[in-house]
């Protein structure tokens, strides 16, 4: 009988059980520590809803407004900006909308040939989806904009290149592969916008 | 199983080769020896080093969220006080990282004067060992300026009131005073400039001293070795070595203690974190106020004893100092050379002239910085021929057993409102307080001692 | 020398004497009791956030006592809005005079040796007495001159001082005593949970780490006792 050996066990199997335990126990008390650095109620509060108010906004212009630390614009787009939408699909990545954005849930009823709840209002949030730069707004047609002879008007990001028409759709073989993402949002009236809550299904 | 213990063994002789991995390991661990009597006393060097990661572990994470900003919010509270309070209810875990470090913060008061108490009872300060001493006096008081910053951060009522008290103390210096305060607080009240600044005290300033000197503290040590009950050097054996190495025998023993301590420190966490207004004081909820103080104004339980000291010198009380040192200087001048007599009797009228024209407030600040500073003088007032407490003789421990009682009850008394009977015996606390040290040199030559062992019993 | 340490060890007995103390009674403890809770919070808009607010609460920690988010929000347009707001009062400076302090912490602040902030703020709330001396005609007996009228008074009815200073109901409300009671402790608890909302899961996660721990101990202990044979 080697009594040794049962010792020499023994002790091993106590180690190795104490040692668990005390993982555990070292895994168990860092979790509240990494959990603090999450999004704190304080920051979930920086998303409270944001009222626009579109009354002076005339056909071709573009008002900007904060929510939730991001610029979100209202484009009020003329028939001729509208009109050239159309014909854009078959150079664009995602012409239909298809991909879900991430962070948000945009209202349910966006109708996708225009991206917006009302055809000439356009909201989204001005930040390119690829590294978060705010593209400029390239509102000029054709070679005079300095983008390509077929530009029919939209966003440019400087940052990398990547181009967006004028219903925040991204262009194809650009470093930015997702729309302009659209933020929940809800008419109160004609001339004011919630930004930040949908609305409810009438 | 086999491949991976060979990789291991590889991977770990690759480094030997660059860095003294194992060297260090064998080094302070596996063939560190130590006396092997070492009991629960000593659990409290390791448990203050615990107490310092926690904190500043602890304190990491509250600093970010944390903002040092006195100026009032949109709800009227101030910004400071707001941010605490975000910590508490919004923050994930928010909770639990505060009442840690409050709890902490008091503990560590706890476990450190249990470690210093250790070594009065052992004789731990005496040579070889006065500089880990020298060095652990030092970190006590960093360790006050820590604990003191850091409570004006909650910015409540007892935060900006304490503060504003202590840093009155310092204009009660003659000549320079007033100024300094007004240095020290950035402002002529305590205010935002004052927050500013404990806060980068508070979070890096003091810490990195502390950390600084509790590595040297902890090399000190290593260099002579630790003492045991039996204040006898077990190195200096006749018979060799008696020790045990530290690992495996003391890493598993304080991992044991590890366990006993974090029993009872989670239960106050999580059961009684305010432990009765003594580690979150009550009236510290309310945000601060500079237009009404609260009734009663004292610092937090850990400073009372000294806080007790500060207050008991009185106007009348000045003259027992006052005698204390007339005696010393006669001492030193009856035993002096005669060019020393002439200056030793110039300091001494120096000082009376001191203590008749400046105020009993000043006199009390020295008192009480006195009062921690005393502890430094402990290896040379120490003149008993044995070391631990143990083989000492009647009076050491007579003298002990006073000091640590005047402790206890100046401890007490600071965290009362002062009436003329407690001051009374606040001044015979601090008069048997500083006896316990400045009567050292003559009650332990007096002392008949017990003949220590040749070895260390047990 | 022991002898010496048994009367010193009576000295802090003198501090007790002399200081009248005025007794406090026990607040009732519902932190578990949802319904007393939402009860607590809906009589806490209704009689005090006009003057008091609770501004380190956010109205949406209410759904954490069991409240509904229509209950929350009531008309709000902008429902997800009015969640984060905290709770602020619509303007305590009314015509009290002083500014009506914050309530978030009132609970935790108003502690002390004679009992906890609930059970001053249970016994505050049900010490008001008319006094014809006062501006607001109520005066308080556990905080002499109180600022406060009773906001209460048509729940509670009237009391006055006796010659004994002890209070007695001369008009009673419409609720009976004991119900102004239970009403009182409501509000009490409300203001408990809005001292500090993670109590509950505080004392959960306590049980949880102390059995924890109690294992470790167990197996700590085992590992020393394993080891140090080798010495003894």
């Amino acid at each position: 009988m080697c009594s040794d050996n049962k010792v020499v066990f023994g002790r091993r199997r106590l180690v190795i059980a104490t040692t668990v335990a005390g993982g555990v126990g070292v895994i168990a008390g860092a979790v509240p520590f990494v959990a603090s650095m999450l999004p704190s109620g304080r920051a979930m509060a920086n998303t409270a809803p944001v009222e626009a108010d579109i009354g002076l906004l005339t056909p071709g212009r573009m008002m900007t407004v904060e929510w939730h630390g991001k610029p979100v614009w209202i484009v009020y787009r003329t028939r001729e900006m509208l009109d050239s939408l159309a014909g854009l699909n078959d150079r664009l990545a995602d012409p239909y909308s298809k991909r879900r954005q991430s962070e948000f849930a945009a209202p349910a009823d966006i109708r996708p040939e225009t991206r917006s709840i009302r055809p000439e209002l356009l909201v989204v949030i001005g930040l390119c989806p690829h590294l978060g730069c705010s593209p400029i707004s390239v509102f000029s047609k054709g070679a005079a904009s300095g983008i390509d002879p077929g530009w029919q008007g939209g966003f440019l990001c400087a940052c990398h290149g990547s181009t967006f028409d004028l219903a925040g759709r991204v262009f194809k073989n650009k470093l930015a592969s997702d729309n302009l993402p659209i933020p929940p949002h809800v008419y109160l009236s004609d001339t004011r916008i919630l930004i930040g809550e949908n609305g409810k299904r009438a | 199983m086999g491949k991976l213990n060979s990789t291991l063994r590889r991977l770990l002789e690759w480094v030997d080769a660059r860095f003294p991995l194992s060297a260090l390991w064998r080094r302070h661990f596996s063939e560190y020896y130590v006396p092997r009597n070492l009991n629960f006393w000593y659990i409290f060097g390791a448990l203050a080093l615990l107490m310092l990661v926690l904190q500043v572990v602890t304190g990491i994470f509250l600093a970010m969220h944390y903002k040092p900003d006195a100026s009032i919010n949109a709800s009227g509270v101030p910004v400071a006080f707001a941010s605490v309070e975000v910590i508490m209810r919004d923050v994930p875990w928010g909770w639990l990282i505060r009442y840690l470090h409050s709890t902490g913060a008091s503990v560590f008061f706890v476990v450190v004067y249990l470690h210093v108490f250790c070594s009065l009872l052992y004789g731990s300060y005496r040579k070889p060992r006065e500089l880990v001493w020298l060095l652990g006096v030092l970190i006590f008081m960093c360790l006050m300026a820590v604990a003191f910053s850091g409570y004006v951060l909650s910015w409540g009522q007892m935060s900006y009131w304490g503060a504003q008290v202590i840093m009155n103390l310092f204009s009660t210096i003659p000549v320079v005073g007033p100024d300094l305060a007004i240095w020290l607080r950035g402002d002529s009240v305590v205010g935002d400039a004052t927050l500013g600044r404990c806060f980068a005290m508070h979070v890096i300033a003091v810490p990195l001293v502390l950390i600084g000197l509790v590595m040297l503290h902890v090399v000190a040590l290593r260099q002579v070795g630790a003492n045991n009950p039996d204040g006898v050097e077990f190195r200096k054996m006749k018979d060799g070595n008696t020790g045990i190495p530290f690992h495996p025998y003391y890493t598993v023993k304080l991992i044991l203690g590890l366990a006993l301590f974090l029993l009872p420190f989670s239960a106050i966490v999580f059961f009684m974190p305010e432990f009765g207004g003594y580690f979150l004081e009550y009236n510290n909820f309310i945000p601060a106020d500079p237009l009404h103080m609260p009734e009663f104004v004292a610092p937090m339980w850990y400073f009372s004893p000294f806080y007790s000291i500060l207050r008991a010198v009185t106007p009348d009380f000045v003259i027992v100092p006052g005698l204390a040192v007339t005696v010393f200087f006669f001492w030193v001048i009856a035993i002096s050379r005669s060019s020393i007599k002439f200056f030793a009797a110039l300091l001494w009228l120096l000082a009376m002239l001191g203590f008749y024209f400046i105020d009993a407030g000043f006199w009390g600040s020295v008192a009480m910085v006195g009062s921690v500073l005393v502890w430094g003088g402990l290896p040379w007032l120490d003149h008993s021929p044995v070391r631990s407490i143990r083989y000492k003789g009647f009076y050491a421990k007579l003298a002990l057993a006073f000091f640590v009682a005047s402790f206890l009850v100046l401890g007490y008394l600071g965290m009362q409102p002062p009436t003329c009977l407690l001051t009374l015996i606040s001044q015979a606390g601090t008069v048997v307080y500083f006896a316990f040290f400045l009567l050292m040199p003559v009650y332990t030559r007096m002392d008949k001692c017990k003949t220590e062992p040749e070895r260390q019993v047990a | 020398m022991s002898r010496l340490l048994i009367v010193l060890a009576f000295i802090p007995l003198v501090a007790f004497a002399g200081g009248g103390v005025a007794l406090l009674d026990k607040a009732p403890d519902k932190s578990a009791d949802m319904g007393a809770l939402q009860n607590g919070a809906r009589l806490y808009v209704d009689y005090c956030l006009g003057c008091h607010s609770v501004s380190h609460l956010r109205y949406g920690r209410l759904r954490d006592i069991g409240l509904s988010e229509a209950q929350i929000i009531g008309n709000s347009q902008s429902p997800g809005g009015k969640q984060r707001e905290p709770m602020h009062s619509a303007d305590a400076r009314l015509s009290v005079g002083s500014v009506a302090p914050d309530l978030s912490l009132i609970t935790r602040a108003r502690s002390s040796e004679l009992g906890s902030g609930a059970d001053w703020l249970y016994t505050y709330l049900r010490s008001f007495y008319r006094d014809e001396n006062r501006p607001t005609g109520w005066n308080n007996s556990v905080v002499e001159n109180t600022g406060m009228p009773h906001v209460l008074w048509e729940l509670q009815g009237e009391l006055v001082m006796d010659d004994n200073q002890g209070l007695k109901l001369v008009k009673p409300g419409r609720p009976k005593p004991e119900e102004y009671d239970t009403i009182v402790s409501d509000l009490t608890a409300f203001l408990s949970y809005a001292a500090e909302p993670a109590a509950s899961d505080r004392k959960w996660w306590g049980y949880v780490v102390l059995v924890g721990l109690s294992v470790f101990l167990v197996l700590a202990y085992a590992l020393k006792r394993e080891f140090w044979k080798d010495i003894h």
